[in-house]
Order: C-alpha cells, then sequence, then structure tokens
C-alpha cells in the first residue's frame, strides 16, 4: 500500500505542494486529476525519490521509502527519456539488471515485455531509429521490466493512438489484477473514469476531492435531473420548482411537442409533479455528471 | 551486479560500439605504424653507391670502408672507373649516386646527400692530410696513434645520464599523450551527462541508482575506455617499432616512467572528470556544453602547455613548484620525472596534494551533479547548485 502523507514542496517564492495526501492500496488504480501546474508531477517525482520534499513522508506498507524500496517502484516519467544510441533490448535489460534483477532473469523479462509489446523486430535497432510510439512502448517496457511493486506513470497515454491506449489500459490493468497498486496522471478524464478505481483532484499543491468515481458523485452538490416530456403546452416549464440549466423543444411535422428540460430541482417530487401534469412524461432521471463535469466543477 | 559496475559496462559497451571510437582508433593505430616506420621508409636504407677515378682511388676506398665499418646501418658500395670521362657516365646513368675524380672533384646529379656527403668529405681529408703528413715526412700512423684520445665522461648531477634527449622526447610524448586522452575522456563524460539530462532518462535512472553511483560509473567506464584505448596504441606503436627497428635502445627506467605516467593519469582523470561532470549537470542541450565547459578546457590546456614548457625546462624552479601544485601536478609531475631523478618527497607530495584536490573535486562535484542532474530547462546557476537543497 502506498500512502502519501502532508507532503509539501516550495520552489523558491512558489508554493508547488500544500500538505499533498493519498492512498493506493494493493490492486488499486488511482487516477491522479489536475490541471497543468497543480502539483501531479511534483508528488510523483516525490513518490518516486528523485525529488526532495520539504515536508511529510511517502510510506510503502508501513515503511518509509527510501532507496532500496523505491527500486522496487515502476516509473514512467512525463517527459520520456531513453538513451537514444542503445539497442531496444539491451535498453530494457540494462534497467531490469538496475532494478536488481540477475542478468539471466532480466533478459527473460525482456523478451516476454518485447513480444507482448510487438518490439520483436525492432529488438536490435537503436530506439532513436523507432517511432514515437514505439518508443513510447520501450518506455513502458522499461517501467515493467523488474516486475515493480508499485507503477508510478506521469502522463502514460498522452500521444498515443486509440489502439496503443487500449493494448497500454490492457496492460495496465493486468497488472493492477496482480495485486499491484497502479498511479497515474491524465487529462484525458473519460479514460480515467473508466479505467480508475479511484480519483485524487488536486489544485494548487492541494488535494480538494478524493474517492471513487460513485463518491465524487454523491458528493457533487448541484444535482441535476433530466426531464423529457411530450404533449406540454409551450410555457408549461415555467411552473418548475428550480433553476432550469438548459431547455430543447422540438415540434415534429407530424408529432406531438416534444420538451427537454435539465433542471436543478429546489423540490423534486415536486418537478414530477409538475411535469406530470403537462405532459406525458417520457424520462424522469438524475443525470450522472461525468468526472468531467465534476472536474470541472470542483477546480472551478 | 552492483549498479556502479552496470553503469561502467553500459558506457563501455555503448561508447565503445560508436562509430567515431573505432574509426578514431584505427586512425590513431595506422597513423602510429606510419609514424614508427617513418624512419626506414623516408631514409630508404644507407647504401651507397660511389664511383671512385684517378688518383688515390685505392686510399679512398679504403677509407670509405673503414668509416662504413664504423657506422652502424651504414654500406658504402664502390665502383672504380677507368678515368674522368667515365665516372660522368656512370652518374649520368644512375649506377653510382656521386663520384670522386683524383681525390679534389666529387660529381653528381644534382647535389650530394648530406650525409652521403659528409662521408665523402671525411674520407677526401683523411686520404689528403695523410699524403700531406707524408710529404711533410711525417708517419701518419704514429700522428694517428697521437690523435687517439678517449672521449671525455659526461657525469650529470641530476642522474640524467647520456638519454637526456630520448628522455626529452619522451616527456613530451608523455604530455601530449595524456592532455589528448584526458580532454577526450573527460569530454565523453560531459557529453554524457548532458545526454542523460537532456533526454530525461536520469529521472528513471536516479529511481534504481544513486546519483554517485551513476556519476562513478560512467567515470570508470569512460576512463577504463579511454585507458585501452592508449594501451593499444602503445601496443601497435611497440610491436611497429620493433618490427621496423626504428626506436633505438630506451633508457632505463623508461618503463617505471610510463607506470608513473599512468598512475598521474588516473588522479588527473578523476579530478578533470568530477568536475567536467559537474559543470555538464548545469545544462541541459549539447550546444551548451562547449560554452559552459570553457573554464575547466582553459585549466586543462594551461596544464598541458606548462607541462609543454616543463618538458624543455625540466629543472627549472617554475617546473619544480608547477609539478606539486595540483592539478598542473598531473601532467608536470611525470615530464619530470621523465627527464630528471625527482627526489621522493617531491613525488610523494605533490601525488598526496592531488589526491586530495581529486577528492575534493569529487566531493564538490558530486554534490553540484546531484542538485543540478534534474534540474532540466535553463542553465542552473552556480551559486543555486552550490547553495540549494534539488
Amino acid at each position: 500500500m502506498l500512502e502519501v502523507d502532508g507532503l509539501r514542496k516550495r520552489y523558491g517564492d512558489t508554493v508547488a505542494l500544500d500538505g499533498v495526501s493519498l492512498t493506493v492500496r494493493p490492486g488499486e488504480m488511482f487516477g491522479f486529476v489536475g490541471a497543468n501546474g497543480a502539483g501531479k508531477t511534483t508528488t510523483m517525482r516525490i513518490v518516486m525519490g528523485v525529488l526532495s520534499s520539504d515536508g511529510g513522508q511517502v510510506r510503502w506498507n508501513g515503511a518509509q521509502a527510501g532507496h532500496e524500496i523505491r527500486r522496487r517502484f515502476g516509473y514512467m516519467p512525463e517527459e520520456r527519456g531513453l538513451y537514444a544510441k542503445m539497442r531496444v533490448g539491451e535498453q530494457i535489460e540494462y534497467f531490469g539488471k538496475l532494478g536488481g534483477m540477475p542478468p539471466q532473469a532480466a533478459k527473460r523479462s525482456a523478451d516476454e515485455l518485447i513480444e507482448r509489446l510487438s518490439l520483436t523486430e525492432r529488438r536490435g535497432d537503436d530506439v532513436d531509429s523507432l517511432s514515437l510510439g514505439n518508443q513510447q512502448r520501450v518506455q513502458l517496457a522499461v517501467a515493467l521490466i523488474h516486475d515493480p511493486e508499485l507503477l508510478v506513470l506521469d502522463e502514460p497515454f498522452s500521444g498515443l493512438d486509440p489502439i496503443a491506449v487500449d493494448a497500454l489500459a490492457g496492460v495496465l490493468t493486468e497488472r493492477k489484477a496482480a495485486g499491484v497498486p497502479v498511479v497515474f496522471s491524465s487529462h484525458q478524464l473519460d479514460l480515467v473514469e473508466r479505467l480508475c478505481d479511484s480519483v485524487g483532484i488536486i489544485k494548487a499543491g492541494r488535494m480538494i476531492a478524493g474517492g471513487t468515481v460513485e463518491e465524487l458523485r454523491a458528493r457533487e452538490s448541484r444535482k441535476r435531473l433530466r426531464i423529457v416530456v411530450t404533449g406540454a403546452a409551450p410555457g408549461w416549464a415555467g411552473g418548475l420548482p428550480g433553476e432550469i440549466v438548459s431547455r430543447t423543444e422540438r415540434t415534429p411535422e407530424d408529432g406531438a411537442r416534444y420538451d427537454e428540460v435539465i433542471l436543478m430541482p429546489a423540490d423534486d417530487q415536486e418537478a414530477l409533479r409538475v411535469a406530470a401534469q403537462a405532459g406525458h412524461v417520457q424520462h424522469f432521471a438524475w443525470q450522472e455528471p461525468s468526472l468531467a463535469e465534476i472536474f470541472r466543477e470542483v477546480v472551478a | 551486479m552492483n549498479a556502479v559496475t552496470l553503469v561502467a559496462r553500459r558506457e563501455i559497451a555503448v561508447r565503445g560500439r560508436t562509430k567515431g571510437f573505432r574509426i578514431g582508433l584505427l586512425v590513431t593505430a595506422v597513423l602510429v605504424v606510419v609514424l614508427a616506420a617513418l624512419p626506414k621508409l623516408i631514409g630508404g636504407g644507407s647504401d651507397y653507391d660511389v664511383g671512385l677515378a684517378g688518383r688515390q682511388a685505392d686510399r679512398l676506398q679504403a677509407a670509405l670502408a673503414g668509416q662504413a665499418a664504423q657506422a652502424t646501418d651504414v654500406t658504402v658500395k664502390v665502383t672504380r672507373y677507368a678515368d674522368e670521362a667515365a665516372a660522368r657516365k656512370g652518374v649520368e646513368d644512375g649506377d653510382v649516386e656521386a663520384a670522386v675524380v683524383d681525390n679534389t672533384t666529387v660529381i653528381s646529379k644534382t647535389v650530394v646527400g648530406d650525409s652521403l656527403a659528409v662521408l665523402l668529405d671525411t674520407a677526401h681529408r683523411v686520404v689528403a692530410t695523410e699524403a700531406n703528413l707524408t710529404a711533410a715526412g711525417l708517419d701518419p700512423a704514429k700522428v694517428g696513434q697521437a690523435q687517439q684520445v678517449a672521449p671525455m665522461k659526461t657525469v650529470s648531477l641530476n642522474g640524467t645520464g647520456e638519454d637526456a634527449t630520448i628522455r626529452r622526447v619522451l616527456a613530451m610524448v608523455i604530455v601530449v599523450i595524456l592532455f589528448m586522452l584526458l580532454i577526450q575522456v573527460c569530454t565523453w563524460v560531459a557529453m554524457g551527462v548532458v545526454e542523460e539530462k537532456g533526454s530525461r532518462i536520469v529521472e528513471i535512472l536516479l529511481t534504481a541508482v544513486r546519483p554517485w553511483q551513476l556519476l562513478a560509473g560512467k567515470v570508470i567506464g569512460l576512463g577504463v575506455l579511454g585507458l585501452s584505448q592508449v594501451i593499444v596504441i602503445a601496443a601497435v606503436g611497440l610491436v611497429a617499432a620493433q618490427v621496423t627497428g626504428a626506436v633505438p635502445e630506451l633508457p632505463e627506467g623508461t618503463y617505471g616512467v610510463v607506470a608513473g605516467a599512468v598512475v598521474w593519469f588516473l588522479l588527473g582523470y578523476v579530478f578533470y572528470a568530477a568536475m567536467f561532470a559537474a559543470i555538464a549537470s548545469l545544462v541541459s542541450r549539447q550546444e551548451e556544453l562547449s560554452g559552459v565547459l570553457t573554464p575547466a578546457t582553459m585549466l586543462l590546456m594551461a596544464s598541458y602547455l606548462v607541462g609543454f614548457v616543463a618538458a624543455g625546462a625540466p629543472d627549472s624552479t617554475l617546473t619544480q613548484v608547477l609539478s606539486i601544485v595540483p592539478p598542473f601536478s598531473a601532467m608536470v609531475m611525470p615530464v619530470r620525472s621523465a627527464v630528471l631523478d625527482v627526489p621522493l618527497w617531491e613525488t610523494g607530495l605533490a601525488a598526496g596534494l592531488m589526491i586530495v584536490a581529486a577528492v575534493a573535486v569529487l566531493l564538490l562535484g558530486g554534490r553540484i551533479y546531484q542538485r543540478a542532474v534534474l534540474r532540466t530547462g535553463a542553465r542552473v546557476k552556480w551559486r543555486e547548485a552550490l547553495s540549494s537543497a534539488s
């Protein structure tokens, strides 16, 4: 289990992190969400030990994370980095050995990953002769080679085509299923919503919301009703209690009038009664906000 | 496997595989072979064909034979001609390089080569002097005996003995090789640091290894590569020289001097490599490297020049002082030791000071490296690198 507790970090006069805490359990995928410059990368760098914090703790299974513990983590930094003039296979093996694997095991593990990531034909090529997408795969292999106990990935999906996104999502889900906690940051909120068990939203160095997507929805204060009514007289919606967010009306050539209203109701039961009186209620339900909507709301 | 060894092995494998390294090594090796064989090639051997005609030809022939016997590697083949006209024809046809007529005239196509000219001139003097002595009623043999004087013995107070020239050449060679090696390998170190910093791979590396391990592995790996390069070149040079017989016998203690130079290289290398690495860690792009490295390169250049001056004036006070002061000592001391016998305490003091300096630069450089290597973007200022925590 990864526990980040009250991390603080300053760059000169700028406060980058102001007490960031988060917890990721075994087999949990944690989506780290926030605007550019909110502190995601700084937090991840501190977790990986490539940056020192001004305060707070990073604990792994209850123990303060030191160099030996962090060697067993897998990391993909925001700015990708590989040796341009080193062969693909050699490079992946090298990081395996640096991560503490015996040479034979590193070679075996590299072979598997290369196979898995469809890099077999490029094994002997220098990294700089690869396409960006393939370089990204090598980068992932470097993060996974030593079978890490924790995965920390900074923007792993950025710049990937949809097929590569699915492949990466598959690999991460597999690791998660094997009990590895996975932390990744992303601006692709639909992906985060789809993949992550829990989400943390950071703003200006503070965690402002966290939990499962359902919990975040539940905490969402401004609940919206979507009401669709057919055959109602014009102006019926004026009687609805609460604030109308949006309204669409259509009158087909041969049909009854169609009204769609998004409402922030003052009283949902009263709203139902008004709608039922006005016409035929086709749809009456709470609208589930997407993570993107929650994010905009929380960050605003 | 230990992290430092892993890093060092990677450096050797990857750098040793680059085209630049291989071609450089090949070109240098070929150059060394050519240099070693050059004296033989342009010397063309010291075999002379000389024509003789007219008076005193017999005696000239004897005198030339005597000289050839005294010198090493010189043979003189004499062709006798009936008269001047025949001798001229012999020169004309290229049968002989030069012909002496009547022990008064030398005939040649253009000019007589220097060494042959000396040979002929000496023979001419010997024969002419003998003739003059006989004419004056003296016995040339007795005069010759009287002229046999033992040469003066040279005693050098610094113990350089008779090999001063060879030792000086050796000193020059050591300076040049030390300088080339230091600047080349230290530049590799600097480029490697920027490569890792610029590509951000250092972020992944530092989750697995500590900064000092990364730095130490790089410095050791590239140092081994540089040193093995010199060993290859030296071996090729020595073998080539042996085969062609181009080098004269090396003075006593040469191997000791060379071994000492290797030790000094290592000390100087640690010093400069740590310095180059620390400075390189301040920038993120290779283009910025040469600018930021200028002061360090200047220091190395200054050491080189001082070393060269020292090879010319090994017993001056300046040389003595600079052979003890680090980092100049790394280049001046091996030079001084090559030319003369340096008191043990001076060598010890110089080595001690250089070790202290190298360790100091290593610690300071390591600290700067550790703080600066993760800060990409704009150049990190010295003050920041030295004071702030990362």
